[in-house]
């Protein structure tokens, strides 16, 4: 299997431990950052990378899940493996729902963390292609004349031609040549693409959430 | 044998034998002057009586003249000896009423000698036959002197000092002073009045006869053989009692295992009750000295045993001391033991006397009461720790895991062929480091589940302190709580179990951090500090919790807990802890809010065991 390109950053108070995760993980060709406090790892970070962070539970000066919290609350969005020496339920249970790839526990063995790891990587790829794409999205849907930009909503709300020419007060022929340049600057081919691209940038939908907390489908 | 003969030598003959009697109490006690001045008393009174009978046999002058001289010996002492007499027996009478009368009586002897022919007569001028009793007794015919007034003046002083001394005897004594004042001073009074009276009679020449006063004295012979048999009635049921009270007390301190014993320190032999020598193991016949006391005594109890008997002669003579007896037959006896030392004017030991008591069942009641204490502070501990496990297995995993991935990383380094040696030797020193460190965790663990009886040494608090808070630290994390710790230096030693005193301060601290359970994070502050107060340590464990109940001497109480977990004995068992160092552990609430648990040792004194 191929080791996902992205930085793992480590976070544990204990820093024979941040040694040792590092050696193992360096080892298996991954590209690791240590830490030993919260203060040098929000230095480091920075959010334009493909990263994951793995996190102790249990710190002297601020909580993992606190620090989840606080992560979530500033809009870095890195998918999170914790570590913990308590197999305690609802802290996890909490954690997941709150986001996090993985709940491990220690010592925690190489074959359960490389995969883990990988997971998450992967995940923040993909995270980091769904904003992208959004953002390319994003930038065709202003190429869009608000004229064209009224017939999309009404395609994307599934009303036909004669219904949206009747609508809009224009005759069914200037729909479909409307609807035609929305195809071909929205980039998509089917109307299904468009509705999808539609629903990402949060088109026809009043309380729109431009990003969801917690990226769906992070957890597999 | 005329009647005058044997009434006066049975008179004598009484006289000699109460007189030898009183004589014999005067030697087996020589501080009874009373007893020997009356034995003097009554042998006076018997020459005196018999210098009377010869008096009356007297067939010349001279011979009547002679005796008549010499008559006045024996009188004077008589008087000399019942004056001494009254001032011993009645403790009572005017020294010197007593002191004027023994003078005039020394005047009326150094006359008698001088003046011709005695003190009484001016001249005696012839020998008249009276009958008496059936036969003829001389009687002087004479011319009185003037002397004979001062002799007879003494007689008079001397009733007024007996009288004087019987009144207040009779106004001060009790019931048995009272008797004493009436019958002895009655009769002497009687005695001393009768004889003076017949005296001045017979000088005045208004009767003739003999001085009838050995005879007279007759009477207190009686009133001293009266109080002669109540002494010994008395003394026997003194002596009844005494054996009685003897018996009982065998009785008593045979039920109560308690032995008599009485040291004689300059002859080095003690005596020891029968149910003694049996409590201590040693023969009936054997003579006990101090060391063959020793050789009973436990091997391990003797020299300390030693060592507070030989204090004790030093000291305020007060012996008190509980030590094992190895009876013959090898069995093991505990004895408390108390006693006390006689001194003579000098400081000088001269005995000690005391009680034993085997007390070998308290000492075993106390021994298991100690171990049932023990194995429930012992409980108490693997309970708190029970508390911890979950944050020390959290502190276990650690090294645990950066061995796993040291040694995993390592693997990977073998397999892709890619170790350098020098790579190798950095992991390898990192997992032994991290194996050490697993193991002074385990070790930290050991010490509180250990069972054991406390061991009292001199410790450092602070240390103890970081102890625990080494041990729980992972805990006070996991539960969000911050420690705020101000530990003073140069804090001299105290003397402790350091286990007990880190079961003390694990319970306090636990405690704090639940008490801050409901707080917001940042709301949870624990205080720890240790400071000098006078001769005590202090140690205090402050909270920003929910405080304290109403009443606060009901948390050390045992079976009393506010938590869901818990045996309630926690607090109990710490104060008792404490209260065995000779120290106090309290509770109040802090004016900031929350609680503070402060407890107090003293300082290690310089005679701390070592």
């Amino acid at each position: 299997m191929s080791t996902p390109s992205g930085i793992v950053y480590l976070l544990d108070d204990e820093p024979e431990l941040v040694k040792a995760l590092s050696r193992l993980l360096r080892g298996r060709q991954f590209d690791v950052r240590g830490f030993t406090s919260v203060q040098a790892f929000l230095r480091a970070y920075r959010p334009q990378d493909t990263a994951c962070l793995v996190l102790d539970v249990t710190m002297p000066e601020l909580n993992g899940l606190e620090l989840q919290r606080q992560l979530t609350h500033q809009g870095i969005l890195i998918p999170i493996i914790f570590l913990t020496a308590h197999g305690d339920v609802p802290m996890s249970v909490r954690a997941i729902k709150a986001g996090a790839t993985d709940f491990l526990i220690k010592p925690v063995d190489a074959a359960v963390l490389v995969p883990a790891v990988r997971a998450a990587l992967r995940a923040a790829e993909a995270r980091r292609r769904t904003i992208a794409e959004t953002a390319a999205l994003a930038a065709r849907l202003a190429t869009l004349t608000p004229r064209e930009r009224e017939v999309m909503e009404h395609v994307v709300s599934g009303k036909l031609n004669k219904q949206i020419a009747a609508d809009l007060g224009t005759g069914e022929q200037n729909i479909k040549l409307h609807r035609a340049h929305v195809m071909q600057k929205m980039g998509v081919e089917s109307l299904a693409d468009l509705v999808r691209a539609a629903e990402r940038l949060g088109i026809g939908k009043r309380d729109a959430d431009p990003q969801p907390c917690g990226g769906p489908g992070s957890r597999d | 044998m005329s009647w005058a003969t044997i009434l006066w030598s049975m008179s004598a003959a009484v006289s000699l034998t109460l007189g030898a009697i009183h004589f014999v109490v005067w030697m087996h006690d020589r501080n009874a002057w009373a007893n020997l001045l009356f034995a003097t008393m009554a042998l006076s009174m018997a020459i005196f009586g018999g210098i009377d009978l010869l008096m009356m046999r007297a067939e010349t002058v001279a011979r009547y003249t002679l005796l008549h001289i010499w008559a006045h010996v024996p009188l004077f002492a008589a008087i000399t000896s019942l004056l001494g007499f009254i001032l011993f027996y009645f403790r009572t009478g005017r020294a010197w009423l007593a002191w004027t009368v023994i003078g005039m009586r020394v005047v009326v002897l150094v006359v008698d000698f001088t003046i011709v022919p005695t003190v009484n007569y001016r001249a005696i001028t012839g020998l008249l036959p009276v009958p008496f009793l059936g036969e003829t007794v001389s009687v002087p015919a004479a011319v009185l002197s003037p002397w004979s007034k001062f002799a007879e003046g003494s007689g008079l002083l001397l009733l007024l000092f007996i009288g004087d001394a019987s009144v207040s005897l009779w106004r001060k004594g009790n019931a048995n002073e009272r008797r004493r004042a009436m019958v002895v001073g009655g009769s002497v009074s009687l005695f001393v009045a009768i004889a003076v009276v017949n005296a001045f009679r017979i000088h005045s020449g208004a009767v003739h006869g003999p001085y009838l006063v050995s005879l007279l004295f007759l009477l207190i012979v009686l009133a001293m053989g009266y109080e002669l048999s109540r002494d010994v009635i008395r003394a026997a049921r003194v002596a009844d009692d005494l054996r009685e009270s003897t018996e009982s007390m065998g009785l008593a301190a045979d039920a109560a295992q308690v032995a008599f014993w009485r040291w004689d320190i300059h002859r080095d032999v003690v005596w020891v009750s029968p149910n003694g020598r049996q409590l201590y193991g040693i023969p009936p016949g054997e003579v006990v000295r101090l060391q063959v006391f020793l050789d009973t005594v436990h091997p391990d109890d003797r020299e300390t045993t030693r060592q507070v008997v030989l204090s004790s002669l030093e000291g305020d003579g007060l012996f008190r001391a509980e030590y094992r007896v190895v009876l013959p037959g090898g069995e093991v006896r505990w004895m408390g033991a108390r006693g006390k030392v006689e001194f003579n004017g000098h400081r000088q030991p001269l005995l000690m006397r005391g009680v034993s008591i085997d007390i070998t069942e308290r000492k075993q009641a106390e021994a298991e009461l100690a171990q049932r204490w023990t194995e429930l502070a012992h409980l108490s501990r693997v309970n708190t720790m029970s508390e911890l496990s979950g944050s020390l297995a959290h502190e276990l995993h650690q090294p645990l895991g950066i061995i796993l991935s040291n040694t995993q990383a390592a693997q990977d380094l073998v397999a892709q062929d890619l170790a350098s040696s020098a790579e190798m030797s950095e992991i390898l020193s990192d997992i032994v480091a991290a194996d050490r460190r697993a193991g002074e965790i385990i070790q930290r663990l050991r010490a509180p589940l250990k069972r054991g009886e406390a061991v009292f040494s001199p410790l450092s608090l602070n240390e103890v302190i970081e102890d625990v808070l080494r041990l729980s630290r992972a805990e006070l994390i996991a539960r969000g709580v911050t420690l705020d710790q101000d530990l003073a230096r140069d804090l001299p030693q105290a003397t402790g179990d350091p286990v007990q005193l880190q079961q003390v301060v694990l319970n306090l601290v636990l405690n704090a951090a639940d008490a801050m359970h409901g707080n917001a994070p940042s709301a949870r502050r624990l205080h720890l500090t240790t400071a000098r107060h006078g001769g005590m340590l202090r140690t205090s464990v402050r909270d920003e919790g929910s405080g304290l109940p109403a009443d606060i001497d009901r948390l050390f109480e045992p079976f009393y807990t506010t938590k869901h977990h818990g045996l309630g004995m926690g607090l109990a068992i710490c104060r008792s802890i404490i209260a065995a160092h000779q120290g106090r552990l309290w509770a109040e609430p802090h004016p900031a809010g929350g609680a503070v648990f402060h407890f107090e040792l003293p300082v290690a004194g310089p005679r701390a065991p070592s």
